[in-house]
């Protein structure tokens, strides 16, 4: 249960003050953020997946920066979440006191080269990423029982999501990859009404993030009324989503069914999309980002932020049923790779235009 | 299960928890009667200072909110005519309309009465239902979503009133401001001409505000007396229970009908609302009085907003689906304080479970009784120069629409709603369908096409598809069979017939300038939607069509009448649309000032022009009441963590 308890936080906070004090090291770092406050501007409404996971980091990051800053969760909605980053774009300053904290459903219109966008994320500075796992589940009606059955199912497969550009992205690109027949029925209005319509029947493929997958779908996977089959993976040492996801290691990423399914690793432009599209939705789900110049020093300040926060017990313990038990990544890990995704070659962006505008008529 | 209905009474029974269920339920009735701001202007306010506490604390503040909102908006509704939230339409047009009868007092207390018993109905079946409502809301697929909010529609529509063409007009142009913005079935911006700020639609609170609380802010601040024309007589509350007992079975089924809406997600309390309040109409033999007054639509969509505000946490905590935007919070907080929703949350927390029952049923009672309280000191407010109101009121709003994206698209949009909102009031063409018709499209449209991709159309022969259908059905060939029956009876006996002759005749009174230019804006609205329509895709044009065909040929035959009228009648003046020119005037102006100078500065000046200029206080205490309204409006742009507009040419910093 989370409850933060305020009386720790600042026992906590007057002890890291104390030793700071007689440690007396590199001053600049050691009292950066003393006295400031953080503004992390989370581009979507109160009581969402990402204000919540915000909300959870926020008591973290007061503790573990140096100085204690306050840090305050600042919603701006509107347009899918373009609206507060164009916002951001704009007004944020890079003194490292403003945050953008947001997902692929940022950085989707920005590798699609949407024109409401405004803002140029590749050249913002992530500060960490916090994964995102997905799971892609089945009914057991269709008679699919792992993922070496996708392509001998019992009935036609339909999947309910929300729109093509959105967040089904990267797991309508995995079909995509797996060459799987389904059909996509789009216009819900979240990935819970979806599946509840998977519930009710109307759909039999679905998949649902990291927190409602542990919230909801573990308990009808134990009734026998779902089948897991396969996570979107997670990037390993040769910065693909090659591995498996850290919180489902007894599932096979998409990378693995594919070997399964074809004797060799995926690869073409298909791949390619899913890879960069994937990355930026899972692996790098819900990211922070600072202003384009940015100062090092910031950037360094969080890097090693993220570090106690991973070896914080508390937080090991919290994070696993608040947001599935990932770490977080430092910027040293998420930079390279995350830039990768976001500037994906001419060859990968024209795919993904002509499959939006050819499969799903969505005209950029 | 019993020894967990009492420990869950002991964990809400210490003073912190309870001291903050009780903020909660003033910052709730604050918010339910502020007009346009409703439960989820309360509840994102409130969800800061949440994590401050412990999660029981939390979450029965929370739940302190949610519970008295559609008790406390009983008061706007009645006594300003503008629905203090969109669900309360009805009482807004019933209750008003009483209150100009002087039978306030009967209005509200019925209110609170009905909103209590739905408060409690609905912690009721929080209770029992919760273990077993999971199969219900499974039997509910996409196909009856689609019904429901269908079904909800049709309601409305009754209530258009006598003029059909104006009624239908406007549930058409509701469907048309619905429909901005992304289509749910086909990769589709529609009417966004090229500004992000309209890609998500228009906000519910934005379109309410504008298109009630501006018109009747601006028609009260012109008539310069207090909002009722004469000292509003409350009454006593002894005939309001006396009613509230006749009335206690509609109340009972409204509250039944109010809590199925709350299991339906996202079409929600302005369908059963509207529902209730249609079951009510069909119920009562003499139907003459609704629209003019009828004590039984107020209890009746009383009975049933609160229901479903309360019954929309059953989809939330069993499936974390929320029923609401209020409930969509509620869920984020679950969240936060590390409460899973799902059908193993009610097996391994009871405790929490029926902490919030009993969190939901205190407050509902003591809201209730909180509203009979504060009621006559409130009332007081109506005799009042309503300038002195309005500045703070205004301000309020500017602040709750700018809530919601932090754009000056906020603020345009609620004046341009806000005119609109008053062509329509002084034209005579009714706003409650508007506010129907824009808040059920986006459902319909997208349970429609998710239920034609899943099903094809074996949809139609659904049983819970017949059986919700009936309810449109069934009354309306009742209702056909009754006027049939009443147009025998009329036939026979001249007297009456005289009577319907005189009452059709009845000259309207409304300004013929202000009716022509409404006309022209509806036409003119309808056959530019018309044209950009023709690019869209397919699922993308069918349901703005079925607004938009329909409304064009509607405002063009209103346009046509009109002009038809004026050659044959002459030019009609009325003065006190005339008189409102300068105050709506006022009211732009100070817009256009924020866009320009900023929030910092145009607001002395709006404050000034309403308070010496319209209320013709003296300078001395005009500059008193002044600063403390601009200090408590710059404090609630603090609360809620806003920096207020700044302006595009100068921006005055504030020293906080």
């Amino acid at each position: 249960m989370f409850i933060p308890d305020t009386k720790l936080k600042t026992l906590s906070a007057a002890t890291l003050m104390a030793a700071g004090c007689f440690a007396a090291a590199p001053a600049m770092a050691e009292d950066f953020y003393a006295g400031k406050t953080i503004e992390m501007v989370v581009p979507f409404g109160e009581g969402g997946a990402t204000y919540v996971a915000a909300k959870f980091l926020e008591p973290f990051l007061e503790q573990h920066l140096p100085g204690n800053p306050q840090v305050n969760v600042r919603t701006r909605p509107g347009g899918g979440s373009i609206l507060g980053a164009n916002w951001f774009q704009q007004n944020a300053e890079p003194n490292g006191e403003t945050i953008l904290f947001t997902t692929s459903s940022t950085s989707n219109p920005y590798v699609l080269g949407m024109d409401a966008v405004e803002y140029d994320l590749a050249a913002m500075r992530p500060a960490y990423s916090l994964p995102f796992g997905a799971v892609v589940y089945v009914s057991p009606s269709t008679g699919i029982e792992s993922s070496a059955d996708l392509h001998s199912s019992d009935m036609p497969l339909i999947y309910g999501g929300i729109a093509a550009a959105a967040s089904d992205l990267p797991v309508l690109l995995s079909f995509e990859l797996l060459e799987l027949d389904l059909r996509a029925v789009l216009g819900f209005d979240g990935r819970g009404p979806a599946r509840l319509a998977f519930e009710r029947g109307e759909t039999n493929i679905d998949f649902q993030f990291t927190p409602a997958y542990m919230s909801q779908v573990v308990d009808m996977v134990e009734a026998g009324t779902a089948v897991p089959i396969m996570t979107g993976g997670s990037v390993g040492d040769d910065g693909v989503l090659s591995a498996r996801d850290p919180a489902f290691p007894d599932y096979p990423s998409v990378y693995e069914v594919y070997e399964e399914l074809h004797g060799e690793p995926p690869s073409g432009v298909e791949w390619d999309a899913f890879q960069a599209i994937g990355a930026t939705t899972f692996n790098f789900g819900l990211t922070a980002y600072l202003p384009e110049g940015t100062p090092d020093e910031v950037l360094e300040i969080f890097e090693e932020a993220i570090t106690s926060i991973n070896a914080d017990p508390e937080y090991q313990d919290k994070s696993q049923e608040a947001i599935g038990g990932y770490d977080l990544l430092p910027a040293s890990v998420v930079t390279d790779s995350l830039s990768e995704s976001l500037q994906p070659s001419d060859e990968v962006r024209d795919y993904l235009r002509n499959l939006l505008a050819e499969k799903y008529d969505v005209q950029l | 299960m019993l020894e967990n209905i009492g420990s869950a009474l002991d964990l809400l029974f210490q003073p912190a928890r309870l001291l903050a269920l009780f903020i909660g339920m003033l910052a709730g009735m604050v918010f339910g009667m502020l007009p346009g701001l409703g439960g989820v202007a309360a509840v994102s306010i409130l969800l800061p200072f949440i994590y401050l506490m412990d999660g029981y604390s939390g979450l029965a503040m929370l739940l302190g909110a949610i519970s008295v909102i559609y008790t406390a908006d009983t008061i706007t509704s009645v006594l300003l005519g503008a629905p203090g939230s969109p669900a309360s339409a009805p009482t807004a047009i019933e209750g008003h309309a009483l209150a100009k009868q002087g039978k306030a007092s009967l209005a509200l207390g019925v209110g609170f009465l009905a909103s209590m018993v739905g408060g409690l109905f609905g912690a009721l079946i929080l209770s029992v239902a919760i273990p077993i409502a999971g199969p219900l809301v499974l039997a509910l697929g996409t196909p009856e979503l689609f019904m429901f909010a269908l079904v909800g529609l049709c309601f409305a529509a009754s209530m258009v009133g006598k003029d059909l063409a104006l009624g239908l007009a406007a549930a058409c142009f509701g469907i048309l401001l619905g429909v901005i913005g992304a289509a749910p079935a086909a990769a589709n911006y529609r009417f966004i001409f090229g500004q992000s700020y309209l890609m998500d639609g228009l906000s519910l609170p934005i379109v309410a505000l504008g298109l009630f609380a501006v018109a009747e802010l601006i028609s009260m601040v012109a008539s310069g007396g207090g909002i009722a024309g004469q000292p509003m007589a409350l009454g006593k509350w002894g005939e309001s229970f006396r009613e509230f007992w006749r009335h206690r079975w509609l109340i009972c089924r409204s509250s039944i009908i109010g809590i199925f809406g709350g299991f339906v997600p996202a079409v929600g309390a302005s369908a059963s609302t509207w529902i209730a309040y249609g079951h009510a109409m069909s119920s009562t033999k003499d139907k003459r009085n609704f629209g003019k007054g009828e004590i039984r639509g107020v209890a009746s969509a009383e009975g049933a907003n609160n229901a479903t505000i309360i019954s929309d946490l059953v989809p939330t905590m069993l499936f974390s689906v929320p029923g609401g935007p209020a409930a969509a919070i509620f869920l984020g907080a679950l969240f936060s304080f590390g409460f899973y929703p799902g059908p193993r949350m009610v097996s391994e927390s009871p405790d929490l479970m029926y902490m919030i029952v009993w969190s939901v049923a205190l407050a509902s009672v003591m809201g209730a009784a909180i509203c009979f309280a504060v009621t006559p000191y409130i009332a007081r407010l109506t005799r009042v120069n309503f300038a002195l109101i309005a500045a703070p009121l205004l301000l309020i709003m500017v602040a709750g629409a700018y809530q919601g994206t932090q754009t000056f698209g906020d603020i345009l949009a609620l004046l341009a709603l806000g005119i609109l909102g008053w062509l329509m009031k002084n034209a005579g063409i009714p706003r409650a369908p508007v506010l129907v018709g824009f808040v059920l499209a986006t459902p319909m449209e997208q349970y429609f096409w998710l239920t034609t991709q899943i099903h094809g159309y074996s949809w139609l022969t659904r049983p819970g598809v017949l059986i919700i259908a009936s309810l449109i059905v069934i009354p309306l060939m009742l209702n056909a069979v009754r006027w049939l029956r009443q147009r025998r009876s009329v036939a026979n006996d001249p007297k009456q017939q005289a009577e319907a002759a005189a009452a059709s005749t009845e000259p309207p009174s409304h300004d013929s300038s202000v009716v022509l230019i409404t006309a022209l804006v509806m036409v003119a609205a309808f056959g530019y939607a018309l044209v950009e329509m023709l690019g869209f895709r397919p699922n993308a044009r069918l349901m703005p069509s079925l607004g938009i065909v329909p409304g064009l040929l509607l405002s063009l035959y209103v346009l046509g009448r009109q002009l038809i009228r004026i050659r044959h009648k002459g030019n009609m003046t009325n003065l006190a649309s005339r008189q409102e020119l300068p105050v709506l005037g006022g009211i732009v102006s100070y817009g256009l000032a924020i866009w320009v100078i900023g929030f910092n500065l145009a607001t002395p000046l709006l404050l000034v022009w309403l308070l010496v200029g319209c209320a013709r206080m003296r300078w001395g205490s005009a500059l008193l009441y002044g600063l403390a309204v601009y200090v408590i409006a710059q404090g609630m742009f603090s609360m809620m963590r806003l920096t207020p507009p700044t302006g595009a040419l100068i921006d005055l910093p504030m020293p906080w």
